[in-house]
């Protein structure tokens, strides 16, 4: 790999372990074809003078002039962007007759919209989504406008006159005639200036110095890897409702500002394309570079100055690094600010917040502006990314639909919307006390220094508001945090139930901590190292942990030796983790081994049921301004929901269930009328009616109904069931006395005598339906039947059967 | 002229009501129209929750056979006509999909084959849950409604229920928008799931049953009328279907009908019935008559086990008659060395020219058992040799009684032994 080859050779202070240059007699089998060396010796800073806007595009001949001769700076159409800057009028205006916006994927409908646009012409420069640019440092902003094109010969100071060589290790720019001794041609494979060859083999060797009074001028190249400049990639570009053009752009970042630092192994030109993204308004943006895949850095010969070389990208939360080939091949793909799966919650609330200022439905057409012009020839798995969300969002490239952007909500619509379970209620009534509790708890843990053995357990039937006040409660101290009333703390969130195996938890805790994956055990290994022995992992390894456990009865395994780990973490020492567990049995502490019971039952805290009026309260408010529900309504649905389960989410199922009863009424109604007439009785209004049609529908299973529309014989057998078992005082029945039953009954009331085989079909039949339990058909007339529901709905349901009216006097 | 009719009319007409009889969607086109169906307040339902961009769940009820699936498909069918490109549907079946890993799979699979990602095998099933999770919000965000059809629902009901539970809860927290939709024949079948589980189901429940007789006739001529403005001639036509008419108006035409619908009046089987009367067709005349129907009924309603039993040899229907005494004589085991013993005596008090070795009829005997007409009655007992096992009898000592009646070639013997054994 030309990567590898140019890696040992850039390493000052390591040996190469081959000569340099005219490397063709010895070329390691892995070394590249010439055309990579070659390259790098024949740097030719050519700018030919073109006309001012093609200059400014920077466009980069393929091919190098035989006879390279230029070494022209160009004739200032520069950026320059001090001087020239100018806000891009909305519309093009005759001033400014480069700022031209192409290609708008919309018509501007509102004034006060985003707009997204795929490519923007913007002070002579074209961009479009998916280039690379140099951004400048605002605050290091430096006076010497110009930016030299090309560079000066580090022997003689003079730009121009000739080809020049780059010297592979202090990249820097020497004339042929310059060098000592006088090279003829570019030479072939590695070349090192004499100076840097010098000062690898020990030697002393002064480099020239400039002549007095001339400034040294530096490229952009120069800049950016003396981090005077950022590189970043362009992911999107708009234009804010104000005028401004903006760009979404991911940073890269030099080796220098890694973690890491520079390493050995790093080429000159090497970047890391990092995860942080920002938004940058476009003036800021100096001009094109030219970031590659090592494979593209390989082939391009002679692409001028502004080439650099990326494989790898570098996670600025987490401080490690990912070979892009493993990601994506072609960079272009975009990654959401949610990047990771951890962090995903808080960046994506922040993302929804800035874009909820402007018509929601922008989002996804902008997504698509930016994005159209993206080219996935080959990319990794979807469903193999490791919590990377790369390119999921060209699902969103579609227009929006008509139905969604120009639908008038009425007021039952509305409702429905609020009484969805996913729409988060603006407040959380009714659970004040319990989550002051949870908050004091939480609170305590993080500033105690020492907190000790801290665990709570909060235990309660479903759909009564565990897991949402808790996170309303760590959502409330999270916006403490922020304003710095509070220490920082981590917060990490598990479900039991969404973990594949419970001891996939340990793997889980790990990665949030940590950034990394490894097996359970290892990170078993490594969490109990963290925890007991003070051994910390990742960068925030003082902060408080909070670990939510979801559905923490899952966790429990045959020897309980996951609860057990994990509840004994908070008792050592110096471990600095909070527990709070949610289950639904009260007693599951009591069912645990004495040993995890007395570490985790301690501290408990009981959601008990909703009672009806708090039931009434929260569906009320969340019903708050919409005017669709009679109020007997909502009494009648919370009193039914209250007295059976207390469970809000069927409380809320049951009304908005209620609201979509009414929603078809109306707009059957309207159908057959065309002409709705407001006079109508009720009718866009949620009654009793249509509440007591959820619950029926919620709470009754639909078994009388199916066996009132049985085929006939089917009812003379569960009849006949009912009868033999009333009579022979057991459970089950076999189907041979069933099926003399029904025989003498058919006989006696001048039926049709089905067959034998028949009469076993309608019992499997009945049997797969569970109105009945049965053993498979192959045991015949063995078959042993036994009645699934109880024996009174049986004769509920066929008492007055239309097409038996005999079969009452059995019953 | 019904005689004039050529043959290539009838075919051509044949192969129309073929062709009708396996469409499901022509089956089930008159429901369109009326509002109180299910497939009306299904479509609602789904079409809600595309066009409010909200969660919703499902369950279609009812025996098989009744159309829920067929339903369903038209439902899809309509709203992806509505809403092109909003709708993605992901199809998993209990009976392949049970297993969670392996649904997950099956999930990220269909998504990624939905959306033209690339699908790795691989990926692990916490990879495929993070992903599908993802394309939730994704597809949310995009407008896109994500439909999850899961028929045999009940059998995703079983174990911890992780990939419901994540499927529920993905859409109760996330800016979702998708609606799972379970089939299943279990009337209980939301009384299956866990109580966490139960709680994040909304609870909606369409109740499929067989359809009632007049619509059962409506349904026929629905499917058995040919119309006028067809490729077929007119006067064939309006023959055609003159004949069905006065078929449907016959009084022996509604026992037909009765009799199919005491036993089963799911679709399934009245179009199982159609089929069959469409190919008893008379080819030369290209018209349906009357025998049609009743040939198709009666071969609808045969009994399997009568016609095994007709064609047992004299020697096995004598192990049968055996095992039948010994079970009126509330002998609660026997086996064959039992059956041999009350052989032997039934010879030796009748003298019939009848007696054969025991080898033979311990074929005879071994010949049943593969016909199952009889059965060992322990399901251990590998190690017994066959003779020692204890057997019991499959067949009621009615279906023998009467096959031991329109069996011509039976001896009188037998059927006095088994009459006699009644009165005694």
């Amino acid at each position: 790999m030309a990567a590898a080859a140019q890696m040992e050779f850039s390493t000052p202070s390591k040996p190469t372990p081959r000569r340099k240059s005219k490397s063709v007699a010895s070329p390691p089998p892995m070394s590249p074809a010439t055309p990579s060396t070659v390259r790098r010796s024949s740097r030719l800073l050519e700018t030919p003078a073109k006309d001012l806007s093609e200059a400014a595009l920077f466009e980069t001949p393929a091919k190098p002039k035989p006879k390279a001769v230029l070494f022209e700076t160009p004739a200032k159409p520069k950026p320059a962007p001090t001087l020239k800057r100018k806000r891009a009028a909305p519309s093009p205006s005759p001033k400014t007759p480069t700022q031209t916006e192409r290609k708008p994927k919309r018509q501007r409908r509102l004034p006060t919209n985003r707009v997204y646009y795929r490519k923007v012409v913007y002070d002579g420069g074209e961009f479009a989504a998916g280039d690379d640019v140099y951004i400048k440092r605002l605050e290091g902003e430096e006076s010497d406008a110009e930016d030299p094109e090309a560079e000066d010969c580090r022997v003689c100071f003079r730009a121009g006159g000739g080809v020049m060589v780059e010297c592979d290790a202090c990249l820097g720019g020497f004339h042929l005639r310059c060098v000592r001794p006088p090279l003829r041609r570019v030479p072939e494979g590695d070349w090192a200036c004499p100076y840097c060859k010098a000062e690898h083999e020990g030697r002393a060797m002064d480099r020239p110095k400039p002549p007095v009074g001339k400034k040294i001028k530096r490229t952009a190249k120069e800049k950016l890897l003396a981090s005077d400049l950022w590189a970043a990639r362009i992911e999107s570009l708009r234009r804010e409702p104000d005028g401004a053009f903006w760009a979404k752009v991911r940073w890269y970042t030099i080796p220098e500002e890694t973690a890491a630092g520079r390493q050995p192994h790093n080429l000159r030109r090497e970047l890391y394309r990092t995860n942080d993204v920002g938004d940058i308004e476009m003036e800021t943006i100096l001009r094109h570079c030219f970031v590659m895949s090592p494979k593209e850095f390989r082939d391009a010969a002679n692409d001028g100055d502004d080439v650099f070389y990326c494989e790898y990208e570098y996670d600025i939360h987490w401080h490690n690094f990912k070979r892009l080939a493993d990601i994506d091949d072609e960079p272009e793909t975009k990654e959401d600010p949610s990047d990771e799966p951890y962090n995903a919650a808080d960046d994506y609330n922040s993302d929804t917040d800035v874009d909820s200022e402007y018509d929601e439905e922008d989002e996804p057409a902008a997504r698509c502006s930016a994005r159209k012009n993206q080219s996935n020839e080959k990319i990794l798995p979807a469903n193999s990314w490791k919590g990377r969300i790369y390119g999921l969002q060209k699902i969103g490239i579609r227009k929006i639909p008509e139905h969604v952007r120009c639908h008038q909500k009425t007021a039952l619509e509305k409702a429905k919307a609020t009484l969805l379970l996913a729409t988060l209620p603006k407040s959380l009534p009714c659970r004040d006390k319990e989550m002051e509790e949870i908050s004091t708890f939480v609170k305590d843990a993080i500033c105690n220094d020492h907190c000790l053995g801290r665990c709570l357990y909060i235990h309660g039937v479903p759909g009564t508001g565990k897991t949402m006040s808790v996170l309303a409660v760590m959502r409330r101290l999270r916006s403490e945090f922020d304003s710095g009333a509070l220490r920082p703390y981590c917060f990490i969130e598990i479900n039991g139930l969404k973990l594949a195996s419970p001891e996939n938890i340990y793997k889980v805790i790990y990665e949030q901590l940590s950034g990394h994956r490894v097996g359970w055990k290892k990170a078993l290994h490594y969490l109990t190292q963290h925890f007991s022995d003070g051994k910390k992992i990742g960068k925030q390894a003082n902060q408080p942990i909070v670990l939510l456990i979801d559905e923490l009865d899952l966790l429990l395994t045959r020897n309980q030796s996951v609860l057990y780990n994990i509840l004994d973490w908070p008792t050592k020492p110096n471990s600095n983790l909070v527990i709070i567990g949610i289950a639904n049995t009260m007693d599951l502490p009591e069912k645990l081994l004495p040993r995890i019971s007395s570490r985790m039952g301690i501290q408990r805290l009981c959601f008990g049921p909703y009672n009806y009026r708090q039931l009434q309260e929260i569906i009320t408010s969340r019903l708050k301004g919409i005017n669709a529900f009679e109020d007997q309504a909502i009494e009648f649905a919370s009193r039914k929901v209250a007295a059976m389960s207390g469970d809000a989410r069927r409380a809320l199922e049951i009304c908005r269930r209620a609201a979509e009863f009414a929603d078809y009424r109306v707009k059957q109604f309207q159908q057959v009328e065309q002409t709705p007439s407001s006079a109508n009785i009720g009718n866009g209004f949620v009654c009793m009616g249509d509440i007591e049609d959820a619950i029926q529908e919620v709470f009754q299973a639909p078994h009388i109904q199916v066996m009132k529309n049985c085929p006939k014989f089917g009812k003379v057998i569960l009849a006949a069931m009912v009868h033999e078992l009333y009579r022979s005082g057991l459970g089950e029945v076999l189907f041979d006395k069933l099926a003399a039953t029904v025989f003498s009954w058919c006989h006696v009331n001048r039926e049709i005598l089905p067959g034998y085989d028949t009469l076993l079909k309608i019992c499997c039949k009945l049997g797969e339906s569970k109105i009945v339990l049965c053993e498979e058909g192959t045991k015949h007339k063995l078959q042993k039947l036994q009645l699934n529901y109880p024996s009174d709905d049986v004769t509920f349901a066929l008492k007055e059967s239309p097409d038996l009216p005999w079969l009452s006097k059995y019953l | 002229m019904a005689a004039a009719a050529p043959a290539p009319v009838a075919g051509h007409a044949h192969a129309v009501l073929r062709g009708r009889l396996c469409d499901p969607a022509f089956v089930h086109s008159c429901l369109r129209s009326s509002p109180d169906t299910n497939y009306s307040k299904l479509k609602y339902l789904v079409a809600s929750s595309v066009s409010e961009a909200c969660n919703n769940s499902v369950l279609l009820l009812g025996p098989r056979g009744c159309g829920k699936g067929a339903v369903l498909d038209m439902v899809l069918e309509d709203l992806r006509k509505e809403h092109p490109d909003a709708i993605s549907v992901i199809r998993l079946n209990g009976m392949l999909h049970s297993d969670d890993n392996c649904a997950t799979k099956e999930i990220a699979r269909q998504l990624c084959l939905e959306h033209q990602l690339s699908f790795s095998k691989m990926a692990s099933s916490d990879d495929n849950t993070e992903f599908m999770i993802d394309m939730l919000r994704e597809c949310g965000l995009a407008h896109k409604t994500v439909i999850f059809v899961l028929e045999e629902f009940d059998l995703f009901a079983q174990g911890k229920q992780r990939l419901l539970y994540s499927l529920l809860d993905a859409m109760q927290s996330l800016t979702s928008q998708a609606v799972v939709i379970g089939m299943s024949c279990r009337l209980d079948a939301d009384q299956l799931l866990e109580k966490r589980v139960r709680s994040r189901f909304s609870h909606r429940k369409l109740l499929f049953v067989p359809s009632s007789l007049d619509d059962i006739q409506r349904l026929m001529e629905h499917l058995l009328m040919l119309e006028k403005d067809s490729s077929l001639p007119t006067n064939y036509v309006t023959e055609y279907n003159s004949r069905l008419t006065s078929i449907f108006s016959n009084k022996k035409f509604k026992g037909v009908l009765d009799s199919l619908t005491d036993t089963d009046a799911t679709t399934s089987n009245i179009l199982r019935f159609l089929f069959r009367v469409v190919s008893y067709m008379d080819m030369e005349s290209g018209l349906l008559s009357m025998e049609c129907f009743t040939d198709a009924l009666s071969s609808m309603q045969r009994q399997p086990k009568m016609d095994s039993l007709q064609d047992l040899s004299i020697l096995e229907l004598y192990i049968l008659v055996c095992m039948n005494r010994l079970e009126d004589k509330e002998q609660k085991s026997y086996n064959f060395n039992t059956i041999i013993k009350e052989y032997k005596s039934i010879q030796d008090a009748y003298k019939t020219s009848d007696k054969y070795a025991t080898t033979v009829c311990f074929r005879a005997f071994e010949h049943l058992l593969d016909r199952e007409l009889i059965t060992f009655a322990d399901t251990k007992g590998r190690n017994v040799a066959l003779e020692y096992r204890p057997v019991k009898l499959l067949i009621s000592s009615r279906e023998l009684a009467q096959s031991l009646n329109l069996n011509t070639t039976c001896p009188a013997v037998l059927q006095k032994l088994l009459d006699r054994e009644r009165y005694m």
